[in-house]
C-alpha cells in the first residue's frame, strides 16, 4: 500500500527531510499544503475538511478532526485540552497532519490511517485488510454480557464461560468479553493469517494472552473445526461472520472494497454460507442449552429462521432478535436445546491442551 | 455542545429512537419527568446529596450521524457524534468525546441530565450548589490563609518591637 510506505517515511524521518524518496510523495499533495504562517488545530481542520469535500471524500470533518486530534494525542477533536485549539501546531505536526491526509484523500479508512480504533472501551490496533470493528457489534457484545452475567457458570479449576469466537479479525469480541468477564476463556478462530497476528497482538496489547487462544481455522472447510472438540464443550459461540450479499459487494464504498479483506464481508449470494456453517457446527461444539450470538444482515432473521426449521437435526431454535440503534434487526440469539445425538464429547479421545499463551 | 450544531443535520436525519431496554439493562436511570415533584428520600444517591433527576427517555430525541445506507459490515462510518435534544426544554447536547457511539450516547445523558437540572431548578440545582459549595470552600481558604499572614505579620511587629524596647533600654543603661 504506497500510503503505507510514505507514512512508514514520514516516522522513521523526521521533519525536515527532502529528497528523491518523497518526490512522488510531494508531487501530489503538494496543492493542499496549508498556507505558511501560524495555523492552529482548529484552522488545520478546516482546511482540511475544505479539501477533503472538495474532492469528495465523505466525512470530511470528522476524518480532518479524527486525524488532527490524533497528532496532538487525542482520541477525539471535541476530547483535546481547549487550549490546544488555538495553539500553533509544529511544523513536524503540520507535516503528519499532510501525510495523514494524502491518505485519507486516497480513501483509506480512519482506522487504518490511525493505526486504532477503539471498541467497548478497549484500544486496539488496526491494519488493513484486517476488517474494522464497526460500532453496531459493540450492541453485540452488551447483549453477550447481559446474558451470561447473571447466570454463574461451572467456576472449577477451568472458570468460565467458555467462549468460541468464530471469525475473530482484530480481535474486538473477544478481548471485549475478556475484558469484562473476568473469569471467561476464549477459543478466537479466523482463517485469515493477518487477523490472527493482529488479535494476538492486540491481546499481549491488553494483557489478556492467558485467557485466549487464537487458532486458525476455516469454519467452512470440512472437518477442520474437529479438534475444537478437544477444548470440551463451550457455553457461548459468538460471531459477527461475513454476512454481506454477494450482490451488495461491488456497491461498498471504496474505503471497504480498496482496503479490507472482502472474505470478512462476503457471505455469498444470500449472506447465509458462513452463517449455516456456524450453525451447523455448533450443536457439536455447544453444552446443552448452550448459545449462539450472531450478528447479521437485517434480512437474515427471516432466513435464519426458515433455515433452522429445515435443520431440526441441529436442534436449535430461535430465542430472540435484537435490533441495532439505528432500529435494524441485527442481532440473533440461538439457543441449542436438549442433549447432543450423535457421539457425545467426552466420548472423543484427546487430552485437555496444555495452556498455551497466544 | 452548541444548539446549531443540531440545525446542521439534514430533517431525513432525525430520528426518534427509542432506546432498547437491554442496552440500558445494566445501568437503567429510575424514570422520572422534570415535572415530577420528587423528594430527596425518594431518589437513590449518595448518602450526603440527593441524585440528580433523571432523563425520562421518551422525552428525548436522538440523533446518530450514521446517515442513509445499510449499516453493520457495508457501511463504515466515523462519524460517532451523538446529538441528543430534550423535547420539553429544547435544550440539545452534542458529544463526540468518544469514538463510541455508545459511550458518546451516556456521556450526552449525563451532560443533558445536569443542564436540564440548571434549567429547570436554576440556583436550587445541583450544579450550582456544587459550584457555590466549591466556591465557598476557596473562600474560606482565602481567608484562613489572610489570617495566617496576618498573624505572622502581627508576631513580627511585636519581634521587631520588642527589639527595639531592649536596644533603648541597653542605651539607656549605657
Amino acid at each position: 500500500m504506497e500510503c503505507w510506505g510514505r507514512m512508514l517515511r514520514a516516522f522513521l524521518s523526521g521533519p525536515g527531510r527532502r529528497g528523491a524518496t518523497w518526490g512522488s510523495a510531494y508531487s501530489s499533495w503538494q496543492p493542499h499544503r496549508p498556507v505558511p504562517g501560524l495555523l492552529n488545530a482548529t484552522e488545520l481542520v478546516s482546511h482540511w475538511t475544505a479539501i477533503f469535500e472538495k474532492e469528495g471524500i465523505p466525512e470530511a470533518q470528522e476524518s480532518s478532526e479524527y486525524i488532527v486530534a490524533h497528532v496532538l494525542g487525542a482520541k477525539t477533536f471535541q476530547s483535546l485540552r481547549p487550549v490546544l485549539w488555538t495553539q500553533p501546531l509544529t511544523p513536524w505536526q503540520l507535516q503528519c497532519i499532510q501525510e495523514l491526509s494524502s491518505c485519507r484523500l486516497q480513501r483509506m479508512p480512519v482506522q487504518y490511517i490511525l493505526g486504532e480504533w477503539d471498541f467497548q472501551g478497549l484500544s486496539l490496533k488496526m491494519a488493513p485488510p484486517v476488517f474494522i470493528p464497526r460500532p453496531e457489534t459493540e450492541e453485540l457484545v452488551e447483549w453477550v454480557l447481559e446474558e451470561v452475567a447473571p447466570r454463574p457458570h461451572a467456576v472449577g479449576a477451568q472458570g468460565g464461560p467458555l467462549i468460541l469466537e468464530v471469525g475473530c479479525g482484530s480481535g474486538a469480541i473477544s478481548l471485549s468479553l475478556l475484558n469484562q468477564l473476568p473469569q471467561s476463556r476464549v477459543i478466537a478462530v479466523d482463517k485469515g493469517e493477518a487477523s490472527i497476528c493482529l488479535t494476538r497482538e492486540n491481546a499481549q496489547r491488553l494483557r489478556l494472552q492467558d485467557r485466549i487462544w487464537i487458532v486458525p481455522l476455516d469454519v467452512t472447510s470440512e472437518g477442520s473445526w474437529a479438534h475444537l472438540l478437544s477444548w470440551g464443550p463451550m457455553d457461548l459461540v459468538v460471531s459477527n461472520p461475513p454476512y454481506v450479499f454477494h450482490q451488495d459487494m461491488e456497491q461498498l464504498a471504496p474505503e471497504i472494497l480498496s482496503y479490507e479483506d472482502p472474505a470478512a464481508l462476503d457471505g455469498g449470494e444470500k449472506g447465509m454460507d458462513i452463517i449455516t456453517h456456524i450453525l451447523a457446527l455448533a450443536p457439536r461444539l455447544l453444552k446443552d442449552s448452550g448459545s449462539i450470538f450472531l450478528e447479521v444482515d437485517p434480512r437474515h432473521p427471516e432466513l435464519v429462521g426458515g433455515w433452522l426449521q429445515s435443520r431440526p437435526d441441529l436442534s436449535l431454535h430461535l430465542v430472540a432478535v435484537r435490533k441495532d440503534f439505528c432500529g435494524r434487526p441485527r442481532f440473533l440469539h440461538i439457543r441449542r436445546s436438549g442433549p447432543q445425538r450423535g457421539c457425545p464429547v467426552h466420548a472423543w479421545p484427546g487430552p485437555q491442551p496444555a495452556r498455551v499463551p497466544g | 455542545m452548541s444548539a446549531s450544531g443540531f440545525l446542521r443535520f439534514p430533517a431525513p436525519l432525525t430520528r426518534r429512537c427509542m432506546v432498547p431496554w437491554g442496552l440500558w439493562l445494566r445501568e437503567r436511570p429510575a424514570l422520572l419527568s422534570p415535572g415530577t415533584a420528587v423528594t430527596p428520600a425518594q431518589m437513590a444517591g449518595r448518602k450526603d446529596r440527593p441524585a440528580l433527576l433523571s432523563l425520562d427517555e421518551s422525552e428525548l430525541e436522538e440523533q446518530f450521524v450514521k446517515g442513509h445506507g445499510p449499516g453493520g459490515q457495508a457501511t463504515n462510518k466515523t462519524s460517532n457524534c451523538v446529538v441528543l435534544k430534550h423535547i420539553p426544554s429544547g435544550l440539545v447536547v452534542k458529544c463526540h468525546q468518544t469514538r463510541s457511539v455508545d459511550q458518546n450516547r451516556k456521556l450526552a445523558r449525563k451532560i443533558l441530565q445536569e443542564k436540564v437540572d440548571v434549567f429547570y431548578n436554576g440556583e436550587n440545582s445541583l450544579v450550582y450548589k456544587d459550584k457555590r459549595e466549591a466556591e465557598k470552600k476557596k473562600q474560606e481558604r482565602k481567608k484562613r490563609a489572610k489570617e495566617t499572614l496576618e498573624k505572622k505579620k502581627r508576631l513580627k511587629e511585636l519581634w521587631e518591637s520588642s527589639k527595639n524596647v531592649q536596644g533603648e533600654r541597653s542605651a539607656d543603661s549605657d
